[in-house]
């Protein structure tokens, strides 16, 4: 038997556009976005607790802004989120935290988060962390998933088991994660995890990606997510993009919000409000 | 239970195979059945860490959000890349006909089949789930992620290199040569997309860029040719089938390829170090720098650079030790080296975060370090490839059928002078 090498050529670039096609795919049409099943899986909670009978995830459009500037770093919200849905409590795995930012006189930026921030930042916590006197600015800054339209973590997920839903929230299909990790590197923010084994666990099993849902089995029946239900000074708000009365619609329109890692053209859905500087 | 083979009846059973191992050790040298020994414990300490990983209930890697790719993607790493080197190495001859690179290609068709098992097995202990990632991967498949392409067609390249090993065993050299060509292109695309998984992720700066998919490519043919450095070495000295031809034309090739993979190694690291300073750009200098004078600096330097760079050069351009025995040393630290350049690649892009993972801040570097499980699986994989390697050498038929021409038939040119008679 004998190939032509134009033949093999050709076969080779074909492979090649193949490749390419792909990702032209991928940047064209969002592929990955679709409906969580209402009371299906998917949602990285208990299939039960998923979006209600009745929900239309095409209606909305969900989002977020922290306002860093009230933020008083007390950690009510991760002590919040991990009871809500079954985060382990070990300090390493986190769907939200909160850091502290200083920066210092000479425009040197420090970030601790000692145990997440659950403990809140008490004088002798802050005194713990042997920070210099000289100290320009200082704030907190609550983290989680930032619910990327162009999300790293759903086009490299060997299996879709992470996708996009038509209402804007990224989630972990958990009967279908393989656990690889992939989207934890991937993800610039830092916000998944696998889910360990032996303490609390979201899905009741250990071994699959984990992550802020926006809390999509309260946003979905008209709640807030944990978080921003028990912040004191409403530093998270948020809310229904879609619907321009809503709190979060109208501080996107009115005040100069930021986004994390805008280089990374992930297209967060989460903004930031008072944002000075951040780690790397 | 009696069974008739090529009309004798053989018995088969567990007394059987029992009384048969036996006689078999006896008759082995002192020095085999040591090495026979070594290998089997070695094993059978990868097993307990195998039965240890699958199951369930309690956490046995050492990886952290932070680390999520520990020892066990770097091990998946070197032996997914080493097989592919060991095919690209071949393909010299088998492909290209070019004679200095034809012989001995069942051995770096063999050694490529279990290296690719071996790699297979690790990432299945890696997973969590890896069921799910076979049926996923078919059912609900994803053609934006590398990873689904990566195992796509490693998945493709396994079928052909057990095509290539069944027909050059059988004699069927027409379906052999086909093979030879389609495992070669797999050599090329598959650790090509394995870069592809760490080269798109935005996220690890270090990684991140067309550099890494062709610097995999390198590591590809640097750890396969070193490998074949250490067995054609071992064909040498132990006088295996064909040690005739491994002398005469199987080290030198080794030789002047490993020379010129090593030449090439060296200029990508010098270009990676310099572009990695420059600009100071988060996440690729704070990466560079941690194996440059970070947590990585000792492995690096030391292992890395010294003993498994500069070394072996040494040791293949100096007169003195261009013997048998010195491809066989360079072989061996060039191997050693490669598998350290695995680890920095894998963990400087991510002990130097970018970012707090899982509410995790890490000032300066993330730490990591493997637990026996990671270790043990590793090791065990090592001495797999080792132990069924020798086994092969010891019951399969190493000669050469002779009959390869190369599929492209490369030839080098005949030059003739003016008035010569043709």
């Amino acid at each position: 038997m004998t190939v032509s090498r134009r033949r093999l050529l050709g076969s080779g670039l074909a492979a090649f556009a193949g490749l390419l096609g792909a990702r032209s795919i991928a940047l064209g049409a969002p592929a990955t976005a679709r409906a969580a099943a209402p009371g299906g899986a998917g949602t990285g909670v208990a299939p039960a607790d998923a979006a209600p009978a009745g929900y239309v995830p095409s209606d909305h459009r969900w989002g977020m802004v922290v306002d860093t500037v009230s933020c008083i770093g007390c950690g009510r919200c991760v002590e919040a989120c991990k009871l809500e849905n079954h985060v382990p409590m070990d300090p390493e795995y986190n769907r939200t935290w909160v850091e502290l930012h200083v920066i210092a006189q000479d425009g040197s930026v420090i970030v601790a988060a000692p145990d997440g921030g659950i403990d809140g930042y008490s004088a002798e916590a802050v005194a713990a962390l042997g920070l210099s006197e000289s100290i320009r600015q200082a704030y907190f800054v609550p983290r989680l998933c930032m619910q990327c339209d162009n999300s790293p973590c759903t086009s490299i997920c060997p299996v879709g088991a992470t996708f996009r839903t038509e209402d804007g929230v990224v989630l972990v299909d958990d009967e279908r994660c393989i656990g690889c990790g992939f989207c934890v590197v991937a993800c610039p923010y830092g916000a998944r995890y696998i889910v360990p084994a032996g303490g609390e666990m979201p899905n009741g099993y250990p071994g699959v990606a984990d992550k802020c849902t926006f809390c999509y089995h309260r946003t979905t029946r008209g709640l807030l997510p944990a978080c921003a239900e028990v912040c004191p000074v409403e530093a998270r708000i948020f809310g229904d993009l879609k619907d321009e009365s809503s709190p979060v619609s109208a501080v996107l329109r009115d005040r100069r919000t930021q986004v994390m890692k805008p280089e990374a053209g992930t297209k967060p859905r989460v903004y930031y409000l008072g944002l000075e500087a951040e780690v790397g | 239970m009696i069974v008739e083979v090529g009309g004798r009846p053989v018995h088969v059973g567990p007394r059987a195979a029992w009384d048969a191992a036996k006689v078999e050790v006896a008759a082995q040298s002192r020095p085999l059945r040591l090495w026979l020994g070594l290998l089997t414990v070695l094993c059978l300490i990868g097993a307990v860490g195998a039965v240890l990983a699958i199951a369930p209930g309690w956490e046995v890697f050492g990886t952290t959000p932070t680390v999520e790719w520990g020892l066990l993607i770097i091990a998946y790493v070197f032996f997914a890349v080493t097989t592919s080197g060991l095919c690209l190495a071949s393909s010299l001859g088998t492909v290209f006909g070019i004679e200095m690179f034809t012989p001995l290609e069942k051995r770096h068709a063999v050694l490529a089949v279990l290296s690719l098992v071996t790699a297979f097995g690790i990432i299945a202990l890696d997973l969590h789930f890896p069921l799910r990632l076979m049926f996923g991967m078919v059912l609900s498949p994803s053609p934006t992620s590398p990873m689904w392409w990566m195992g796509v067609l490693y998945g493709i390249y396994l079928c052909f290199l057990l095509t290539e090993v069944w027909s050059m065993f059988t004699g069927r050299y027409q379906v052999h040569q086909v093979a030879c060509v389609l495992a070669s292109i797999m050599a090329i695309l598959a650790p090509t997309t394995l870069g592809a998984v760490f080269g798109v992720l935005v996220a690890r700066s270090y990684w991140f860029g067309a550099f890494t998919p062709p610097s995999m490519l390198v590591a590809a043919l640097m750890s396969g040719t070193a490998l074949l450095g250490i067995v054609f070495y071992c064909v040498v000295r132990f006088q295996l089938r064909g040690h005739q031809r491994a002398a005469a034309l199987a080290i030198p090739a080794i030789r002047l390829l490993m020379t010129i993979v090593i030449l090439v190694s060296v200029f990508l690291t010098v270009v990676q170090v310099i572009g990695g300073l420059y600009g100071s750009v988060p996440g690729v200098a704070d990466a560079t720098l941690s194996y440059l004078v970070g947590p990585l600096a000792l492995p690096f330097w030391i292992l890395r650079v010294i003993l498994g760079l500069l070394v072996p050069l040494a040791l293949l351009l100096l007169p003195r030790t261009r013997t048998p025995a010195g491809v066989f040393a360079a072989s061996c630290l060039a191997f050693m080296g490669l598998f350290v350049d695995r680890v920095v690649f894998v963990l400087a892009g991510q002990i130097a975060p970018t970012t707090a993972s899982s509410g995790v801040v890490s000032d300066p570097w993330a730490t990591y370090v493997p637990s026996f499980v990671e270790v043990s699986i590793t090791v065990g994989g090592i001495a797999f490839i080792a132990l069924a390697y020798t086994l092969a050498e010891r019951f399969l038929d190493m000669g050469e059928h002779g009959g390869h021409v190369g599929f492209f038939r490369l030839k080098a040119p005949t030059y003739h002078a003016a008035g010569d008679e043709h």
